[in-house]
């Protein structure tokens, strides 16, 4: 359903990237943290909050009007 | 005049109600009075005003509002004579409450029964997504609640596509309109992670579709998380109560279904900080784990070298202990060989005695050295004379002496007195 191609679809999900963030936190929360590990989720984690603070800036709200025959939906 | 059985009376007279008279049926305001449900099917009550009372039938699936006597109502139906009874009554299809008093009334009723039945149960309440993709907005296009939500919605977050379906929120329509368009987006999840349906506020008649039990079950029901937002904060429509979160205005709605972005924004920062933070706090232990770990080994090492300079020094000492013992054995060695030489000094001297002595009694044996004190070996041909017998009368002698020899003649034999 969902058109590929041109369309900027693979675009971030700010959702993810957020939920993402937010358990890396979760991770360095818990203790025993292994040091290359912990980089690697370091450099994860900036590049999340990066491509979240991004997306925030490029995004425009797009509202699509649905017309609905209604007498056929139900 | 025509002749009828009782039979094709009555229904000569239902057909004429029905098909001539009243052909799209009656509807008629009055009061409830003497209500009552037998067999748990049939509904039975009069409609009364001042002046007069009808007799009203119907069932209880038909006749879904909940309805109690003195209430104000409008209802919609047949009028008929009943065969078997012969009795007049109005079958009513519907029955809606009129007036402000009797809405409410009715309000009241229906928001008791379907909370009885669980609608309204918290426990039923679903979490809306913290990031909805996709908003379904159910709303009249021409309202301002569909106008104030999306500029709501536009102030605080951006990452959003919103899919409205335009419906009647008021009217004959309204509820017809409201139950496919949730029904629509149930069918059709990929439209939406949320639904909102909205409108502005107004009189309780205004409200009555999102009162209306069809409005509310059908808001209880949708398979996608729902906010309902009606009116003014007053307003409290059954579907408020019905949906997974209420929201006192269609503004309000905005802005439960989407965060702000600035406070995301703060959030976003207020994490990265923390991220820094623990890895900063990650690198710190660890440091401090390293110089521990430095430190034990400082430790180990200096008490390494420590122990080996004991060892050193046992060495040494060990060495210096085996030097005294050789030195010690060297000094035993000479006492011994000098003890030896001692030993063997007195044997020698002991055997040099002993020789001497040895050879003095040797020289004692000597037959010579006897005559030297004045022995003599006499031989008679060759040979020593030990008995006198040997010899004869004339017989030579050979006469040694120590020094020199005789010949001499035998002129005697004398022999000794034991032979």
């Amino acid at each position: 359903m969902p058109q590929k191609k041109s369309t900027p679809e693979k675009k971030v999900d700010f959702g993810q990237c957020y939920a993402e963030l937010e358990q890396i936190i979760d991770w360095f929360d818990t203790g025993e943290i292994d040091l290359d590990e912990g980089l690697k989720k370091f450099e994860r984690g900036l590049d999340l909050a990066q491509k979240c603070r991004e997306r925030l800036a490029e995004v425009e709200t797009r509202v699509n009007e649905l017309k609905l025959k209604f007498g056929e939906t139900l | 005049m025509r002749n009828y059985s009782v039979t094709e009376f009555i229904g000569f007279l239902n057909a004429a109600l029905n098909e001539a008279v009243f052909p799209d049926g009656v509807a008629i305001e009055g009061e409830i009075a003497e209500y009552r449900v037998s067999q748990g099917k049939w509904i039975w009550f009069l409609l009364k005003d001042n002046d007069s009372v009808l007799p009203c039938f119907g069932t209880v699936w038909k006749l879904k509002q909940p309805i109690e006597d003195g209430l104000q109502v409008r209802i919609y139906g047949q009028p008929k004579v009943h065969e078997r009874s012969g009795k007049f009554s109005v079958v009513v299809d519907r029955v809606e409450p009129v007036g402000e008093g009797a809405l409410k009334r009715a309000y009241e009723l229906l928001r008791k029964t379907l909370e009885q039945e669980g609608l309204f149960d918290p426990i039923r309440k679903r979490p809306l997504p913290k990031f909805p993709r996709r908003i379904g907005l159910v709303a009249s296009r021409e309202s301002a609640a569909y106008s104030d939500f999306l500029r709501i919605l536009g102030n605080r977050w951006s990452d959003v596509e919103v899919n409205s379906v335009h419906v009647q929120v008021q009217g004959k329509d309204a509820i017809g309109d409201i139950i496919s368009a949730l029904s629509f987006f149930s069918a059709h999840p990929e439209l939406a992670d949320v639904l909102v349906l909205t409108r502005g506020g107004g009189s309780l008649e205004d409200l009555q579709a999102f009162n209306s039990e069809e409005v509310t079950r059908a808001v209880f029901s949708s398979k996608i998380p729902i906010v309902v937002g009606v009116g003014h904060e007053r307003d409290e429509t059954l579907a408020d109560f019905a949906a997974d979160v209420r929201a006192s205005t269609p503004s309000n709605a905005a802005e439960i279904v989407v965060p702000d972005r600035i406070e995301i924004r703060a959030a976003i920062e207020s994490l990265r900080h923390r991220l820094v933070g623990r890895m900063e706090q990650t690198i710190n232990d660890r440091l401090t784990g390293m110089d521990r770990s430095v430190r034990v080994m400082e430790r180990g090492i200096m008490s390494s070298i420590s122990s080996f300079r004991h060892r050193q020094r046992d060495l040494a000492d060990a060495f210096s202990l085996f030097v005294d013992r050789v030195a010690g054995s060297v000094r035993d060695l000479s006492r011994l060989e000098a003890g030896l030489f001692t030993a063997s000094d007195l044997f020698l001297t002991r055997l040099s005695g002993r020789l001497l002595n040895g050879s003095r009694l040797l020289e004692s044996f000597n037959p010579k050295s006897v005559l030297r004190r004045g022995y003599a070996i006499a031989r008679y041909q060759g040979q020593p004379i030990k008995d006198a017998a040997a010899v004869a009368i004339g017989g030579r002698l050979d006469v040694e002496l120590h020094q020199g020899q005789v010949g001499a003649r035998v002129e005697e034999i004398i022999k000794s007195k034991n032979q």
